[in-house]
């Protein structure tokens, strides 16, 4: 388990990192959200004790990372994929972590096989595309088999075919039960990989719960096409509903759910073609959330 | 073992396999054997062809130890080299994170390194210098004075040289953690080494010799000549006064690491 308590990093007068307080479970796979700039690496950086904390803590199972004796076997983390010396070739780069944390040989060759990269293992890391990178980062941070994993915004540089890797490979290692926290500033990725999200901006934590909790909060809208729209549209007012918009695709409506949206069409007569609650709109969550703390908002034309 | 020397023994075997599988390090100590053997070749030739043109004076007070050891003037800047992007690449690739997160204990992580980089520019040091001076006492026999390993002093002096080597790997590595950008500390190890002596030479006569004696150039020649040169210390002060230097800024370098962020890559 990780465990940030009243974590505050400042660096030369920005606050990085404010009051933060969470904790990560097992099992699950928990999702660390935040435009970018919102603190979210620094976080990372300090639970893994490369950024020393202006005040507060963070902890791996009850123990600062740095007094951990052999950190590979606790812990994971995939930071930043090109953080590799490029003249070294990828099997000499994960034998030496490897003896640095007294991990046999043989698992060197087990995590070049995992992650597919056994056949390029002699060639020096400079040459490796991104993608590449990336799964060889991934094997470094299995090497020690770790309970907690951390990966820094995993997906980016990735193609379809290894974001879908990377998203079953998050899955299997929860349903493992290891604790796994993954950041990104994508809300739309962390809706399909993650269970739990953590969500902070400006340094600032947000809020957190299940992806479900979250768009339940949200206001979500109702799609609804039929026979005759403008009707339509004046008993879903006397309903309370709002119109956000009418086009020939149909009605938008909020302040209703579809259940009663189809109610009341039906109770007017008017026979609806399609009918669409529009949950998804998760992106839109995390806008409204972070709204106040994204860093650089772009602006409007204009002098400001 | 307890844990804590079987970590240690760790990460300095991990160090090793990081040292020998970089161009940077294996060119480095090709570089090194080259240069001094190399030059001391070309050094201890020439010597020996011209020495009927030299002068009395110099024939009377030439050593043939240090003349054969001449090229360490530039093989220190290869050991200088090795040490200090020892430790910058890892800052300029950002290495430096992943080897953090795999080695937490940052006194623990720089012991391994100094162990690796002393042990290795000594040996190499030692090898490279007894090699040289071997050479150049074979090129000046029958013609040019020689001396033999046999002689207690011309013994100290080779093998201080190689010594000498490792002091300034170690201070080049230092000079790296303090600045982690590896340009700077190359040209600040140039300047401490053949640049402040040039500056010396613009001072009055009355403080050359005294400023003299400090350079860690003049304390290098100390260290691996048989007499004392003029205005100079002898060989162990020599030795201890740059240790000292070194180790100063060692622990300015050790004190800095152990503060900063080790994300954030200057």
């Amino acid at each position: 388990m990780i465990k940030v308590d009243h974590l505050t990093k400042r660096y030369s007068g920005t606050l990085a990192v404010n009051d933060l307080d969470f904790e990560v479970k097992p099992g699950v796979v928990t999702g660390f959200l935040g435009p970018n700039g919102s603190g979210k690496s620094t976080t990372m950086r300090i639970i893994l004790g490369l950024d020393r904390p202006t005040s507060g803590s963070a902890t791996i199972n009850g123990q600062r990372y740095a007094d951990l004796k052999e950190p590979m076997r606790e812990v994971g983390a995939l930071l930043d994929a090109k953080a590799v010396h490029p003249g070294r070739t990828a099997r000499n780069h994960l034998r030496a972590l490897a003896t640095s944390n007294q991990i046999k040989r043989a698992r060197v060759e087990e995590v070049l096989d995992f992650v597919g990269i056994t056949a390029v293992a002699d060639k020096k890391v400079g040459s490796y595309s991104l993608g590449m990178s990336q799964r060889l980062g991934i094997a470094g941070a299995l090497l020690g088999d770790p309970g907690i994993l951390l990966f820094d915004e995993p997906v980016n540089g990735l193609d379809p075919e290894g974001i879908r890797w990377i998203r079953e490979f998050f899955r299997t290692l929860a349903n493992q039960g290891r604790t796994v926290f993954v950041s990104s500033h994508l809300m739309s990725e962390m809706a399909v990989s993650a269970d739990e999200i953590i969500v902070i901006g400006r340094g600032r934590f947000i809020t957190s719960g299940s992806i479900d909790d979250l768009t339940k909060t949200a206001k979500g809208t109702v799609l609804v096409r039929g026979s005759d729209h403008d009707r339509l549209a004046s008993v879903i007012a006397s309903h309370h509903g709002v119109v956000h918009e009418a086009n020939d695709r149909g009605l938008v409506i909020g302040e209703l759910t579809s259940d009663e949206v189809g109610q009341i069409a039906f109770d007017a007569g008017i026979t609806v073609f399609e009918l669409v609650p529009q949950r998804a709109s998760l992106e839109e969550v995390f806008m409204d959330l972070t709204a106040d703390a994204v860093e650089f908002g772009s602006k409007t034309a204009g002098t400001s | 073992m307890t844990a804590n020397e079987s970590t240690l023994w760790a990460s300095t075997k991990a160090e090793w396999i990081k040292f020998r599988t970089v161009r940077s390090s294996v060119m480095g100590v090709i570089l090194t054997f080259v240069l001094i053997i190399g030059l001391g070749i070309l050094v201890s030739s020439l010597e020996r062809s011209h020495w009927s043109q030299v002068s009395t004076l110099r024939q009377a007070t030439f050593d043939p130890v240090s003349s054969s050891l001449v090229g360490i003037l530039f093989g220190q800047l290869a050991v200088g080299v090795i040490g200090t992007l020892f430790i910058t690449s890892e800052y300029s690739s950002g290495s430096i994170r992943t080897t953090l997160t795999a080695a937490p204990n940052r006194l623990r992580l720089i012991t391994s390194k100094l162990l690796v980089l002393f042990v290795t520019i000594l040996l190499v040091g030692e090898v490279v210098c007894v090699a040289a001076f071997l050479i150049g006492q074979k090129i000046y026999f029958g013609v040019v004075p020689t001396a033999s390993l046999d002689n207690g002093a011309v013994l100290r002096s080779v093998l201080l040289a190689g010594v000498y080597l490792s002091l300034l790997g170690v201070l080049g590595f230092s000079l790296g953690l303090i600045f982690r950008q590896s340009g700077a500390c190359i040209s600040l190890f140039v300047t401490l080494l053949l640049v402040v002596p040039i500056i010396g030479f613009f001072f009055p006569q009355s403080w050359q010799n005294d400023f003299q004696r400090f350079e860690p150039s003049t304390l290098g020649q100390s260290m691996f000549s048989p007499s004392a040169p003029s205005n100079s210390f002898g060989a162990w002060t020599a030795t201890i006064v740059l240790t000292a230097y070194v180790l100063v800024i060692l622990v300015i370098a050790l004190t800095l690491f152990d503060r900063r962020d080790a994300g954030a890559v200057a």
